[in-house]
């Protein structure tokens, strides 16, 4: 990576804060964000991921200020900023598609918010090259954009949001219009700018591996509200509520009955035959119906049964890179997904019966949660 | 991304689409060739007499006409009136359009609706509905009496302001239609693209808005332009005989007094100074939209 | 020349914006007459062509056209006319006469010939009806003119709407306005120069074709015009009233014509004995229509402004064939000094 020399704008800004207070917009009838609230540290990238349709972007746009909201309020710095409009909010945004401004060159889109913040001459042109310098495109400078690949256009529409020193940037889809190689390599140059500049960022996307790789903290949305605001790591193994459980990676779903409830621990009975012992949230009481959901590597395969395993009938076999992904069907009739390292290959006579790996953290949800979605 | 208009010039790329293109217009051009080239150069040659019984062979006829300082007079306030109702259905027309790529669907078609409601009414009819709002005793007058902004009713028609007012809401659609097919393929985040950089509404008004929407724009002049210069009976209905452009005079020419020479070189002046002022329309377009089509 | 003759008329009215197509198809007989738009158009579409689809089952198709307009086509399409008969003023009917648009006429041929005054036809045509130009004022807004002079004075002169030389109701006008202040027949410019003295003050200077709708929006409420226009005004409504001039109003007649190389020439003598019977002439004296009529059987009631046809040589009547060589010259003239 080409070193850069530090110059006053290169030395990373203390970062802001980004507080979002019980945020609701409405479109008409329509509630497109439902009382949102989220505390974004200084230089964090919290990505907001979610289903079309989920308000993430009405959420971003909010911030942006291009969206009026119906209550709450939005702070950077501790400072309420809902009564500037969008143009005096210092906010850096790169659109899905870029929207670089198709008449002027790539030094012009650069330029463009130098100028309306009253700057001329020839700072304007020093400021123009080392943005582009920082993208890796001085050679492009009087390019248009529609001469440019998806990744240069991106890069350059990066380089206009940061040219005038935003307090806050915000992405807004910005890998998805990018092929997949592109797309990684544009991840990585994308965090490393952000950490360059210490950016507080928050990153609009549908796709969980690219919100696991780039963010340091996910919001996860659905119909307007945020399901769960964590670490990608706990998103992913102790998520809250089904939503983001069956958003989020592949899970099991396997429906049962609270026998009992003794300190934290809950006695389970599955439907599809076994007696499982385990951690139990809160809210749940004997006697209520239960969803145990079970990623598919927390699940074994066993040719014995014993009383924590339930008889199942093997599908198919799919061997997946270094893994094997089982389908078999419970006696209860629900569908199941079992993952097993490829090296252990199960034979017919040990896939008989599945258990709980000795590892596993499978999570328990009261049937009453709205069902997960697929 | 291609914001660019295919109304004033066709990107170049297309090469291998060339001869089929060219297959498809040749019913139309062959048309156009019979029913456009051909009265065109017989219009041509019918001026090159110099008698009204067209026996004479000659060039009296561009002799009287341009041996005329009237004429010339005649052509200029032509071309005034067209460039005159260009600057009144952009200053109008332009806003229009602004405010319909931010409505809501719905509200759209209805404004879409309001537009071209007046195509669907003869020339005519529009023509006379605007005595009846300008006239002396018309619903401009009786309003400024009733206010008492005025004592006297104001002379509105036949008027050269009379005339470019009618003229401008005549002409509108063929501003509104080809802007508003530019502008609302206009991509909206360019818009919060530029506010969000920290641009003002006039600043991406002026920077981003209009020079994206300069195909629209220069097609909609162009089609303003030539088509209140050459609409007779608006400019004779409302605009009186005491304002004199080159459409009464041909048809004074042609079907008054039947000099059709002279009338065919008053056609010609015609022809030739509204497709000059359109030509350098266009090439301003072209120049200022190059970074559209390249 | 096999251009079919119905089809070019058929091109010709759709450029126009009319419609006169129904009924071509099946007519057993068929004469296309242009007629004036207005009154003209009304009455003949009324009372006429009834008339003569009852007596020799033909059926009119009428084309409405100003006179002007049917020399220009006639002349456009060159020996195929797109119409057997016109109906023209003396300055158009000169016009034809000498672009040989005509048809050789033998009065004869009429079986009312008889009954038209001596002279009324000749080798191109029939007189069908007169008309008397004058002045048309609206008697709500201002008093009522004396004679032309009073229309360059106030209060006529700021109401007053004009029109050039391209109508015979106009040039007669402008003539008589001449001749008051030292002109002649051959001689307007006195009339210009007058005109041109009190132009800032002048309400309207219009098409002749926009003249009534101007009269009607109260935009002039004083004009020279013929009897015609105003019996239309009346009949719609309008407050109008038509004056003679002191100095004597304009009378013309209104000929008719048969276009040369019709191909309905049998028809077009029928059409033109119907316009000239009693019957037709007779209704088409009364209102809303005014006609003045040519047929000695038929009395002339007390709307119009003759008694009889023996007044006319009490009329001014102009010599056509002395203004129309100046026409042209007198419209470059009107134009140059009427325009802003």
């Amino acid at each position: 990576m080409q070193a850069l020399a530090p110059t006053p704008q290169q030395v990373a800004p203390a970062g802001r804060t980004l507080d979002v207070d019980n945020l609701t917009v409405r479109y008409g009838s329509a509630v497109a964000v439902d009382g949102v609230s989220l505390a974004i540290e200084p230089g964090e990238v919290v990505a907001l991921l979610g289903p079309s349709g989920c308000g993430k972007t009405t959420l971003l746009r909010v911030i942006a200020g291009f969206v009026r909201q119906a209550g709450g309020r939005v702070l950077v710095d501790g400072a309420g900023i809902d009564h500037l409009p969008a143009n005096q909010r210092n906010v850096g945004i790169v659109f899905q598609n870029y929207a670089l401004f198709p008449h002027m060159t790539v030094a012009e889109n650069v330029a463009h918010g130098l100028r309306a913040r009253g700057q001329r001459g020839a700072a304007v042109g020093q400021r123009v090259e080392r943005m582009l310098a920082m993208v890796q495109l001085g050679a492009f400078r009087e390019r248009l954009p529609r001469q440019l690949s998806g990744g240069q256009q991106q890069r350059v529409a990066l380089a206009r949001a940061l040219a005038v020193e935003p307090s806050i940037l915000l992405l807004d889809e910005p890998f998805a219009a990018l092929d997949r190689n592109l797309r990684l390599d544009m991840q990585i140059e994308v965090k490393r700018l952000q950490r360059q500049l210490g950016l507080t960022t928050i990153l609009v996307t549908h796709d969980q591996d690219e919100a696991m790789s780039v963010a340091d903290r996910i919001a996860v949305m659905n119909k307007g509200k945020v399901e769960q605001f964590d670490t990608p790591v706990a998103i992913y193994d102790r998520p809250q509520t089904l939503f983001v459980n069956g958003f989020i990676g592949t899970t099991n779903l396997l429906p049962g009955k609270v026998m009992a409830v003794m300190s934290d621990t809950a006695t389970v009975a599955l439907q599809a035959g076994a007696t499982l012992r385990l951690p139990a949230p809160q809210g749940i009481a004997a006697g209520s119906s239960v969803i145990l959901s079970v990623r598919p590597e927390q699940l074994v395969l066993s040719p014995v049964a014993t009383a924590e395993s339930w008889p199942i009938e093997p599908g198919l076999s799919l061997p997946l890179g270094p893994q094997l992904v089982l389908e078999a069907r419970a006696t209860c009739g629900t569908a199941l997904k079992i993952v097993e390292p490829r090296r252990r290959i199960p034979t017919e006579v040990q896939r008989r019966f599945c258990a709980l790996a000795p590892d596993a953290r499978p999570s328990l949800f009261p049937r009453s949660t709205p069902s997960a979605t697929e | 991304m291609s914001v660019a208009s295919d109304l004033i010039d066709r990107p170049r790329e297309e090469g291998r689409l060339r001869l089929a293109e060219w297959q498809l217009a040749l019913p139309l051009s062959l048309a156009f060739a019979a029913l456009f080239l051909a009265p065109l150069l017989l219009l041509g040659a019918t001026s090159f007499f110099n008698d009204e019984k067209i026996t004479q062979p000659g060039f009296a006829s561009w002799t009287k006409f341009f041996g005329d300082p009237f004429n010339y007079k005649v052509i200029l306030d032509t071309l005034l009136l067209g460039l005159k109702t260009v600057c009144a259905t952009v200053v109008i027309g332009y806003p229009v359009a602004l405010v319909y790529i931010d409505l809501p669907a719905r509200l759209q078609k209805v404004l879409i609706f309001i537009i071209v409601m007046p195509m669907l009414l003869s020339v005519v009819v529009r023509t006379f509905a605007w005595i009846v709002v300008l006239g002396r005793e018309g619903v401009v007058n009786q309003l400024l009496l009733w206010l008492g902004v005025i004592s006297e009713p104001l002379r509105l028609l036949q008027t050269e302001l009379g005339l470019v007012i009618s003229l401008t809401q005549i002409e509108m659609p063929l501003m509104l239609l080809p802007l508003i097919s530019v502008m609302s393929r206009l991509d909206p985040n360019l818009r919060d693209a530029s506010a969000a950089l920290g641009a003002s509404r006039w600043r991406t008004l002026f920077t981003v808005i209009v020079p994206l929407s300069m195909p629209g724009l220069v097609a909609g002049c162009l089609l303003v332009f030539a088509s209140s210069t050459t609409a007779f009976i608006s400019q004779t209905v409302i605009g009186g005989v005491r304002l004199i452009y080159l459409p009464l005079v041909i048809w004074q020419q042609s079907l008054v007094v039947y000099n059709w020479p002279l009338a065919a070189v008053a056609s010609l002046s015609l022809v030739v100074s509204v497709l000059s002022v359109i030509a350098a329309l266009s090439y301003l377009g072209r120049r200022s939209s190059r970074h559209l089509h390249g | 020349m096999t251009v079919n003759r119905r089809t070019l008329l058929a091109g010709v009215t759709a450029l126009g914006g009319t419609s006169l197509l129904p009924g071509i198809a099946h007519a057993k007989g068929s004469v296309v007459a242009t007629t004036y738009p207005g009154t003209w158009e009304d009455a003949y579409r009324t009372v006429i062509a009834p008339m003569l689809k009852k007596k020799d089952d033909i059926d009119l198709e009428l084309a409405p056209l100003f006179a002007m307009d049917q020399i220009g086509k006639a002349k456009a399409a060159r020996g195929a006319p797109p119409f057997d008969v016109f109906v023209l003023d003396p300055g158009p009917r000169i016009v034809g006469i000498e672009a040989g648009l005509f048809d050789k006429f033998d009065g004869k041929k009429l079986s009312n010939f008889s009954k038209l005054p001596a002279g009324f036809t000749d080798e191109y045509g029939v007189q069908v009806s007169a008309q008397v130009v004058g002045i048309a004022y609206n008697p709500k807004k201002v008093p009522a003119p004396k004679g032309w002079g009073d229309l360059l004075k106030d209060p006529w002169v700021s109401r007053l709407g004009i029109t050039g030389f391209q109508t015979t109701f106009g040039t007669s006008a402008l003539i008589e306005l001449s001749k008051l202040f030292g002109g002649s027949l051959t001689n307007v410019d006195p009339a210009l120069v007058e005109l041109k003295k009190v132009l800032p003050k002048i309400a309207a200077v219009g098409l002749p074709a926009a003249m009534p709708g101007l009269f009607q929006q109260g935009q002039c409420d004083v004009m020279y015009t013929n009897t015609q226009t105003v019996a239309t005004l009346k009949g719609k409504g309008i407050d109008v009233e038509f004056v003679k001039p002191e100095s004597g109003a304009v009378a013309f007649y209104t000929t008719m014509h048969i276009a040369k190389g019709t191909g309905e020439l049998a028809n077009s003598y029928k059409y033109l004995d119907v316009v000239v019977s009693k019957d037709a002439q007779g209704a088409l004296t009364k209102p809303p229509y005014n006609f003045i009529p040519v047929n000695k059987d038929v009395e002339l009631p007390p709307e119009l402004p003759m008694k009889s046809l023996d007044e006319m040589t009490k009329y001014v009547q102009l010599d056509w064939s002395k203004i129309n060589p100046l026409r042209a010259s007198w419209i470059e003239k009107f134009n140059k000094e009427m325009a802003k």
